[in-house]
């Protein structure tokens, strides 16, 4: 009878104690103002990025050009002005959000699941494997980021696609290193030792126990890295490689704009200053992960 | 004579490093019966953990064999060896690696049963769960928390309740009580003493510290540079140590009373290199007895009364 | 009374972390004469080597706090120095000996020079005088002069924790402080080590603070011992006083709870519990809940000091009533 009453006390326990560790990283996290201000602006572009359409007409005020209004200085109705073409700066840069943060998200996550699946599997399993990984891999780190970028577009072709696999695959050497890294700092303590004592296989092993337990560095490492790569899209937009026009894109901007820098500055000074909240808050949010992901500063 | 549980054979274990061969465990053998203790003494760099995970086959053995209950161990095929580790456990002396931080402490005990398909309602698994850590007198409001959240002690019983989760029979317990103060580790002590007798497990209990052995076990093997120098009922080692280093080894220890001093043996030197030794006493170059033949050849194993052995040119003159 | 080299009185230190404050060391009395070695012991958390850091002003801060109290050194009073007076004292009146010697050395320096270095910074000495000075403290250590050119990978631990001791006494300190020196050697090593440091303490003739949680090694090389549980000094005496007449429940459980080697019939009885929770002390005796001879008295007041003798006292309400109370050695 006690006991069963027990039991449920127990399972009443489950539901109210269970304090997860993501709970505790948050709180140290919260303790970073300026962590949380880069979660301020990036939690901007987000919003705006998900409600661009309600905020500006894709069509009408972003594409369209519109010659009787080009040029025009910030105003009540273009906030941030127009350009050349007469389009809405503003609108632009809400729509441009939309493929920054996207090609950005999606690149990172290509070299991550390419990267991390390479370097997990070169860690764990040491020896000729891992010389062989990683020797293909500081071949292609040679190689400069945005070389290597401006190479496979030029290669498969400027689009929106090719500009993701281009950033992406530029990316992967770097996180198989990370990945490697931490794997190594986890496969020789002692509970993946005990993992294995109870019938584990390698897969359970790595996917269970290595990779959880490697992942601070892992999420650190790829927040800054969706900054640089927001900076590697702009680039390759800018000359011309990646996202063609009309379609808004930060560097794009740029790149049209800066005929007209002396007179009409704020062209490209808005998507300028877009691109530098994006890759500055990205860069905070990472130191500040970095911090609060470290159990020894608890 | 009760039935024997694991034999040794000719086990050797070498490593391959920068400078030549590491000869870890060269040469040992010896047999445990079934619901008792082997100790297996020695101090760092002796062999004695690398014995127990070739025991369990978490390290390939380079020569030798293992049997357990009859069943060449070093034989068997992935499958088979999955079926033997519901049978043979390991308790970790670093109760702080030893689990996984991003596990609950139910999720740790849960593990062995869900990955080996022991219990598949998730219900009855959990009853089970909780079983295990009434067993090793877990409080059932910790089910929940972290590892790192908890004491060494506790820990350690999480680490003993994830080995006893399936049919376990045999466990090697390397270092279980090393890393814990004084007052928990007589606690963990007493518990796996209770265990065995509850649920007739044999235990090789490896450790430094001969003391610890002393209550525990009934057989006691003293390692020293991959070799087993001297085996003996635990009685008899203690009373009647014939090998110099178990002698030293004995005097060593420290001990918490002002009456009885006992003399002690300060040895020279410290453990040489176990990279490719050369055919001697490993022991010679630190025996205060040494002679030219401990220099010159390696004495052998030798039972020199009923279940003592022991590994000693001197012994024989 | 003798001279005291060494005095603490009252000493309170606190680490205030974001979860609460931490009553690391709650008011404890200590003193070591010239010559003499305090054995300090206690468990994991007990506040010894907060208490032994506190000597030297090394407790991090924050979050560790030395709230109150005082630390007399030949009548010195440490807290009141300025830094600069004690970067002058630490290494050259008072040294200190860590626990994990893998650690404690600097592996790019060869260990001749890291013992130089150490008597050039207090001595005024020429390189070449404190490198012969540094061959000679290897010497005294058992390590061959002609390896102070060596590095510190070259070394086993033993030699290492020889090495950290040679540092340690190279100024001649008047104290020091050992935290647990022989806790990371083999058993056999650490029977040369303590070897070692028993004749180097009658060369030296320094005072010495022995932290360790082996009462085996306290009955070797101390001649004071000090029982610490939960920040408090529970009870303190000669060797012989504490050894022979155990008084403090707490040190009895700890003597049962070491397996006895020459004995193996002997059961061992183990403490039961746990230490309390350092964030939240209990109201009266930090050890009642473990206690075999807990009283209602002992769960709302503090104990009181209670002297046997000049030198031997315990904290304990046991002993209030009855002077003469006896612990009944764990037998039932």
């Amino acid at each position: 009878m006690s006991n069963k009453s027990e039991v449920i006390a127990t399972e009443n326990l489950i539901k109210t104690k269970k304090r997860s560790q993501g709970a505790d990283v948050w709180r140290r996290l919260k303790k970073s103002p300026t962590a949380m201000i880069g979660l301020g602006i990036i939690i901007l572009f987000l919003f705006m990025a998900v409600f661009a359409p309600m905020i500006a007409d894709y069509d009408d005020e972003a594409i369209k050009m519109n010659i009787k209004e080009r040029l025009q200085p910030p105003s009540s109705t273009h906030v941030f002005g127009t350009d050349e073409f007469g389009r809405d700066i503003f609108a632009r840069i809400v729509w441009g959000t939309r493929i920054s943060l996207f090609v950005g998200l999606i690149s990172v996550s290509i070299a991550l699941s390419i990267g991390g699946f390479l370097g997990a599997i070169a860690g764990y399993y040491g020896g000729r494997l891992d010389n062989a990984i990683m020797r293909v891999l500081d071949v292609l780190l040679a190689i400069p980021t945005i070389l290597l970028a401006i190479t496979i577009v030029a290669a498969l072709g400027a689009s929106v696609l090719n500009l993701m696999i281009a950033v992406g695959v530029s990316n992967i050497p770097g996180f198989a290193r990370v990945v490697r890294a931490a794997v190594l700092s986890v496969k020789d303590e002692e509970f993946i030792e005990a993992a294995r004592a109870i019938g584990a296989n390698d897969f359970i092993i790595i996917t269970r126990h290595v990779l959880p337990n490697s992942m601070a560095p892992i999420i650190v490492f790829a927040t800054l890295k969706v900054a640089s790569s927001i900076m590697g899209i702009s680039s390759l937009s800018f000359i011309g490689l990646g996202v063609q026009p009309p379609t808004p894109e930060w560097g794009g901007m740029l790149a049209s704009g800066r005929a007209y820098i002396r007179d009409y500055m704020y062209i490209v000074m808005f998507p300028g200053l877009a691109i530098v909240f994006a890759v500055l808050s990205l860069n905070l949010i990472g130191d500040g992960l970095r911090d609060a992901l470290d159990p020894k500063l608890k | 004579m009760s039935e024997v549980i694991l034999q040794v054979k000719n086990l050797k274990k070498y490593f391959d490093t920068p400078r030549g061969k590491l000869h870890a465990v060269d040469d040992i053998n010896f047999s445990i019966e079934k619901g008792k203790t082997l100790g297996l003494v020695g101090e760092s760099g002796c062999g004695k953990s690398t014995t127990g995970r070739v025991i369990l086959r978490l390290l390939e053995a380079t020569e030798g064999e293992v049997f357990y209950e009859g069943v060449n161990i070093n034989e068997l095929d992935y499958e088979g060896m999955r079926k033997l580790r519901k049978e043979m456990q390991i308790i970790f002396q670093d109760p702080f690696s030893s689990l996984d931080p991003r596990m609950t402490v139910s999720e740790i005990i849960e593990e062995p049963i869900k990955l080996n398909k022991i219990i598949t309602d998730p219900k009855e698994r959990f009853e089970r769960v909780l079983e295990l850590m009434d067993l090793v007198g877990l409080s059932r409001r910790l089910m929940n928390t972290y590892p790192h959240e908890l004491d060494g002690g506790r820990r350690q019983r999480i680490g003993i309740a994830r080995a006893l989760a399936l049919n376990t029979k045999f466990i090697v317990c390397d270092e279980p009580v090393s890393a814990l103060d004084v007052s928990i580790q007589a606690q963990i002590l007493n518990l796996l003493k209770e265990l065995q007798r509850k649920l007739g497990l044999t235990y090789i209990f490896i450790t430094h510290d001969l003391s610890v052995v002393n209550h525990f076990s009934d057989d006691i093997a003293v390692m020293y540079l991959g070799k087993l120098i001297e085996k003996a009922p635990a009685e008899r080692l203690f009373t009647n140590p014939i090998h110099p280093y178990t002698k030293a080894l004995l005097s060593a220890i420290p001990r918490p009373t002002l009456d009885k001093k006992v003399e002690k043996i300060i040895l020279k030197g410290e453990i040489t290199s176990p990279i490719n030794p050369e055919n001697n006493c490993r022991f010679s170059d630190r025996c205060n007895h040494a002679q030219d033949i401990c220099r010159a050849s390696e004495p052998p194993l030798e039972e020199v009364f009923p279940g003592h052995f022991v590994a000693c040119h001197l012994f024989k003159e | 009374m003798s001279d005291k080299l060494l005095k603490i009185e009252d000493l309170v230190v606190h680490y205030i972390t974001d979860d609460g404050v931490v009553e690391a060391v709650n008011g404890v009395n200590i003193g070591v004469d010239r010559g003499k070695t305090l054995g300090l012991v206690g468990e994991t958390g007990a506040g010894k080597t907060t208490t032994a850091l506190s000597i030297m002003r090394l407790i991090p801060h924050p979050p560790g706090k030395i709230v109150s109290g005082s630390i007399e050194l030949e009548g010195t009073d440490l807290l009141s120095l300025k830094e600069s007076r004690l970067e002058k004292i630490r290494g050259d009146v008072v040294s200190m000996i860590f626990q994990d010697p893998m650690t404690a050395l600097n592996p790019v320096i060869t260990v001749g020079d890291q013992i130089a270095e150490a008597i050039m910074i207090h001595q005024k000495v020429g390189q070449s005088k404190a490198a012969q000075k540094a061959r000679e403290m290897l010497e005294i250590v058992g390590i061959p002069g002609n390896r102070a050119g060596e590095y510190p990978h070259q070394f086993s631990g033993g030699m290492k924790q020889r090495v950290v001791i040679a540092i340690a006494l190279s100024c001649n300190p008047k104290l020091l402080i050992a935290d647990e020196p022989t806790t990371a050697l083999d058993v056999t090593i650490q029977a040369q080590v303590l070897e070692l440091m028993k004749n180097l303490k009658d060369k030296f003739q320094m005072g010495m603070v022995l932290i360790t949680h082996d009462l085996g090694v306290v009955a070797e090389v101390c001649d004071d011992v000090a029982i610490m549980y939960a920040g408090r000094i529970v009870e303190q005496g000669t060797l012989e006083e504490v050894f022979n007449t155990v008084k403090h429940p707490y040190t009895e459980g700890l003597f049962n709870s070491i397996p006895n080697i020459d004995d193996r019939r002997d059961k061992l009885k183990p403490i039961r519990g746990l230490m309390s929770d350092p964030y939240n002390l209990p109201k009266g005796c930090s050890f009642y809940d473990r206690c075999d001879y807990a009283m209602p008295v002992c769960e709302t007041q503090k104990p009181p000091k209670i002297h046997f003798g000049e030198t031997h006292f315990v904290e304990c309400h046991l002993y209030q009533e009855q002077q003469d109370f006896k612990l009944n050695g764990g037998k039932e």
